[in-house]
């Protein structure tokens, strides 16, 4: 049932030692293949074997989901974006799907705005207290680790370090804090973020509590996730334990760690912003957006931006073809008609080539916004956003005027 | 039902920046780009162009078949009788009358077996191309002063600078991802100094000081600056006294130079030119970013000699984030100059002569290959009565478009091989479709020398074949089947290591991995080079030699028939001649259009508004566009860019450098602009 957990692991050797920790989610995959409940699985692999270069992957050959095992820090994949951009939203396409909370937040926006059909899709997250970027990575691990980055087989973040694996085994360790401060580290939008345990999915699967073992704690969020384990389970693929007290307590305790680390970020990130006269503000933004060459990354990225005919394009004649830079209405029009549901992914400011810190000022609105409705996105599908639905009391509220329908 | 999606690593095909895209493909279609965030060059971040760079390929413009012309009209025909037809003018033609324009666009592996064909079959060393009217200046200036033309350090080490100097470039409009590295440069408190007539968006945006210089007088400004830094014995001495030759000779001439007249040629106060130069002489690390705006002028060796000065009277040579870097326009604009499909090179630069035609002949395996320099581009489009273009759009791209159309127009032979009929195409008496970039496997070499691989995505349209192909397939037919022979472009690329030495290290194999290798890359341990020069240079006695080099004003200058100067550039929507952004909605949607920019109280005294229709006429021809009113031009100068073929700049522009260069002044000519 939803709240259920577990510890579990795959009943597979190889896949066990393959695996994140024990091969949980690999076998979940796996299995979901093999009993045709899914067409396909969508995972991130790496591309030649090559760790800082992830890809999205359709796989639909169950002895192929194993090389796709294993956590990847190095790549922040568009896995929601690329789920509705070419897989048509798996409106005909049944999929089991594993990935980051942010993932799992902008997939569940997306099909509350009917763009991904949710029935037929098994959302397995994962736990995450971030990702670097890789060519970030890459020059932190020659620089901060002096190792090879091609030797380096794991990565993993556990409190406060960001450790790696080598290929014979050894594990270094660096302070997180430290090489956040040198500009390693976390890309800026997972610093913030607080959505750790990915409870907006079927399964929430991640090693905290775990103390090492090779085993995942899942725990079960929703009736699908709850029929989709218990076929697992009883087939024999997945073979699970209880987590005895001691393990949910260790899990509560890394959460915590997490969300307070997360908090003081967004703090850091949002505190001197928030503090500026209105005028400061336009001028700390403009002097950003006076950079920007209409490139049309953020919005081509955002997995929120699918409309068919963009309205600032120039075909909608409201902000002017061929200007650079743009009308400040374009970065401003994107930022109305996205704040209210910003998922805090990042992929917008990743994909600025002008460095314009764009995921900060849309999450920052988007914090702004959440307290102000009480409304946090990507995690009810039923839960829609407050500037498409009107209120009963707002509809009394004297100077608004609702036009339309009756 | 969906089979598959694939994720194909490649590098974008306009600018030479060499960003990496994905390209994802869905059953045999490209459905769309992904950034590729584990590339070196660009980190995921890419302009509209490469963000829109599969679109073009997939217009139902294409050339699809070989296309034949009959009465003024063309008609559809086979690679068979196309060839034939070719191979029959070919065979024969006068030595003389035959010769071939090439493009940058082209893989490495399409130009090295071009340039084999036109040796090997036709005979000639008649072959150039559009970077003739680039890059054709900075070989001979930069091979003078310091041994080897090719940018010194890498686009990712720019953001070391502590001081860059941007002379000319509207770097954010037509390098957006090396502004990312300036822009990362000055987070790190370096000072950016920009020249450009212009107020354009790099002034505006990255400058810390910008010299909005009189047009064309750059040359008098860099030997200022040179005249300020030995005034204030800001020179690196160790550097000069170990590493360089020639320097008591250009004291000597810098020392009689008159600063009053430079501030009044250069229209710059000599308090902002001492300021640059002690900005730029005192940093640890200064880094000289130019293109066309240095280049395009029939000053230009002499205003790439400064440059060149500039950097080794400061010691700024051989350190990452420093040296005089020419930036390539086209994706694989410095492959080709490695390939040599010019006239004065073999592969690998090695000069056309006696010595290394023999070389030649011994790795292909044939006997009497040219041994003579052949012609350039503007004298094969005027002097050869059989022309073989590919990729390139002269009716565009070459200067005094009206000339370049009767010449066309009187061929005996006019052979277009293209991906979309272009300007040029349309005069042509047979049509050849190519494959584009996305189409094929290759090698394309971008700006900082990084070797990086293309991978074929989808296959070509029709009978379009990659350029490698159709002359591996005419070379056959015209009876050199053996030197021919190349089953794919790895086999290509083997050969193109034995002779172009500073490829000899890099393979397929080593090139998986993302970023590619920066040649020089001698062997296959070799990790390839990020910063050239580090301990000599590559001239004979290992020095630097400094050049005395005088300004001079440009060819043609304002008079009283045709008063402002004419200039033109790029904009960040559109490349080049506009063949395949014209074509891309997301693109040609946004500027549809060309424009002139010109200076408001010009436009006022011509009662021209913002908006207006106009007419401008230089000595050679007439165009008409649209008035763009604006204070960010200097009195007395126009601007236009020149993507739009119904507005075209070149129909104005005209004279040309002599030789070596023979680089047309694209930049600098005299018009008159009238309301309509």
């Amino acid at each position: 049932m939803k709240g259920d957990l577990y510890l579990a692991w795959s009943c597979d050797d190889k896949i066990r030692k393959m695996g994140e920790s024990g091969g949980a989610v690999t076998a979940l995959l796996k299995f979901a293949l093999e009993m045709r409940l899914v067409d396909a699985v969508v995972a991130v692999k790496k591309r030649n074997g090559n760790r800082y270069d992830g890809v999205l992957s359709l796989i639909t050959d169950p002895d192929e989901v194993v090389e796709s095992a294993g956590a990847l820090h190095f790549a922040p994949v568009n896995v929601a974006k690329e789920i509705h951009k070419y897989l048509d939203g798996a409106k005909d396409l049944k999929i089991a799907v594993t990935c980051k909370p942010c993932d799992c937040r902008a997939i569940i926006e997306l099909a509350k705005r009917g763009q991904i059909n949710m029935a037929n899709v098994i959302l397995i997250g994962l736990n995450c207290t971030g990702t670097v970027s890789p060519v970030v990575a890459e020059k932190m691990i020659k620089d901060e680790y002096h190792v090879n980055p091609e030797d380096v087989v794991g990565e993993e973040l556990d409190n406060g370090k960001l450790i790696i694996t080598l290929a014979d085994g050894v594990r270094i360790q660096r302070d997180l804090e430290e090489l956040e401060k040198k500009r390693y580290g976390r890309r800026e939008n997972c610093r913030r973020c607080s959505f750790n345990i990915p409870r907006m999915a079927d399964l929430a699967c991640g090693k905290w509590g775990t103390k090492g073992r090779k085993v995942t704690f899942i725990e079960v969020c929703s009736t699908k996730g709850s029929e989709f384990m218990a076929k697992a389970i009883e087939t024999g693929d997945l073979v699970v334990e209880t987590p005895d007290e001691e393990t949910l307590k260790e899990r509560e305790r890394k959460e915590k760690q997490a969300m307070e680390l997360a908090q003081r970020w967004e703090k850091r990130d949002f505190h001197g912003l928030k503090g500026l006269s209105y005028e400061t503000r336009l001028q700390y933004w403009m002097a950003y957006f006076n950079r920007c060459i209409k490139c049309f990354g953020c919005r081509d990225v955002c997995p929120l931006c699918y409309c068919q005919e963009c309205y600032l394009e120039p075909s909608r004649e409201f902000v002017q073809g061929g200007q650079t830079p743009p009308h400040l209405m374009f970065p401003l029009v994107r930022l109305a008609h996205v704040a209210d549901s910003c998922v805090n992914c990042g992929q917008c400011q990743d994909a600025c080539p002008m460095e314009i810190p764009l995921t900060r000022l849309y999450h920052m609105l988007n914090r702004e916004l959440s307290s102000m409705f009480g409304y946090v996105p990507g995690l009810d599908i039923g839960d829609y956003p407050p500037l498409t639905i009107v209120t009963p009391e707002e509809l009394h509220i004297e100077q608004v005027n609702v036009i339309g329908k009756s | 039902m969906l089979k598959s999606i694939e994720h194909i690593p490649t590098i974008c095909p306009y600018c030479g920046c060499g960003c990496g895209i994905y390209l994802v493909v869905k059953n045999g279609n490209i459905a769309g780009m992904e950034p590729w965030k584990d590339h070196p060059v660009c980190e995921g971040k890419n302009c509209q162009k490469g963000r829109n760079a599969h679109t073009f390929s997939t217009s139902d413009q294409r050339l699809k078949t070989p296309l034949i012309k009959k009465n003024g009209v063309f008609e559809e025909t086979s690679w068979k009788a196309a060839f034939g037809l070719i191979a029959e003018k070919l065979q024969n033609a006068e030595p003389d009358a035959v010769g071939f324009i090439n493009s940058a666009k082209c893989s490495n592996e399409d130009l090295y077996v071009i340039q084999k064909f036109i040796r090997v079959v036709q005979k000639t060393n008649n072959m150039d191309n559009a970077s003739r009217f680039c890059h054709s200046p900075t070989v001979p200036a930069l091979i003078s002063t310091v041994g080897s033309g090719v940018m010194t350090t890498s686009t990712t080490s720019i953001e070391q600078a502590d001081c860059i100097f941007v002379v000319g470039p509207n770097l954010q409009e037509t390098y957006p991802i090396i502004t990312r590295r300036v822009i990362r440069a000055k987070g790190k408190e370096a000072r950016v100094i920009v020249v450009d007539p212009r107020n354009t968006l790099t002034a505006k945006n990255i400058a810390d000081i910008h010299l909005q210089i009189y047009p064309a007088t750059d040359l008098a400004l860099i030997n200022g600056m040179m005249r300020v830094i030995m005034d204030r014995g800001l020179e690196d001495k160790e550097f000069i006294e170990k590493r360089t030759q020639g320097f008591d000779e250009l004291k000597n001439y810098v020392m009689t130079l008159d600063l009053k007249e430079i501030e009044k040629i250069t229209n710059i106060s000599l308090d902002v030119i001492s300021e640059a130069a002690r900005i730029y002489a005192t940093a640890k690390r200064a880094c000289i970013l130019f293109n066309s705006g240095i280049a395009q002028h029939a000053a230009g060796i002499e205003n790439i000699k400064g440059l060149a000065d500039l950097a080794l009277l400061t010691g700024n040579y051989g350190k990452p984030g420093t040296g005089v870097n020419p930036l390539r326009g086209h994706a694989n604009g410095e492959g080709f100059g490695d390939m040599g499909p010019l006239p004065v090179f073999y592969p690998g630069f090695q000069a056309v002569n006696e010595e290394t035609a023999r070389c030649f002949e011994e790795i292909w395996g044939v006997k009497n290959l040219p041994s003579q320099p052949g012609m350039t581009y503007m004298d094969m489009v005027e002097k050869c009565k059989l022309l073989y273009v590919v990729g390139a759009n002269p009716m565009l791209a070459a200067p005094d478009t009206n000339r370049v159309k009767k010449a066309l127009e009187e061929k005996d032979l006019l052979v277009v091989q293209d991906i979309f009929m272009t300007e040029t195409a349309e005069m042509a008496d047979i049509v050849l479709p190519a494959a584009t970039a996305m189409e094929k496997d290759g090698t394309i070499t971008c700006l900082d020398r990084r070797v990086q691989r293309i991978h074929k995505a989808v296959q070509a349209p029709g009978d379009a074949k990659p350029d490698w192909v159709i002359f591996c397939e005419l070379a056959k037919i015209m009876g050199f089947e053996q030197q021919f022979s190349f089953y794919g472009p790895e086999q290509i690329f083997e050969e193109i290591r034995k002779c172009v030495p500073q490829y000899r290290g890099i393979t397929y194999e080593r090139l998986k991995s993302p970023g590619g290798i920066q040649w020089p890359c001698p062997t296959e341990e070799h990790p390839g080079t990020e910063v050239m020069f580090v301990e000599k240079f590559p001239t004979p006695d290992g020095l630097g030699h400094f050049q005395i080099a005088e300004y001079k004003p440009p060819l043609e200058v304002p008079d009283d028939t045709y008063p402002y100067i004419f200039t033109n550039g790029r904009v960040v929507f559109h490349f080049h001649t506009g063949t395949m952004t014209r074509r891309t909605k997301g693109l040609n949607n946004e500027l549809p259009n060309g424009f002139a920019e010109i200076n408001r109280e010009d436009a006022r005294e011509l009662s021209i508004e913002d908006g207006n229709p106009v007419l401008l006429k230089s000595r050679r021809g007439e165009i008409k566009t649209v008035a763009r009113v604006t204070d960010d031009i200097r009195p007395g100068l126009i601007f236009m860019p020149w993507h739009f073929s119904e507005c075209a700049p070149n129909v104005l522009t005209g004279p040309t450098a002599g030789p070596p260069s023979r680089m047309p002044e694209f930049k600098f000519c005299a018009v008159s602009i009238e309301k309509v």
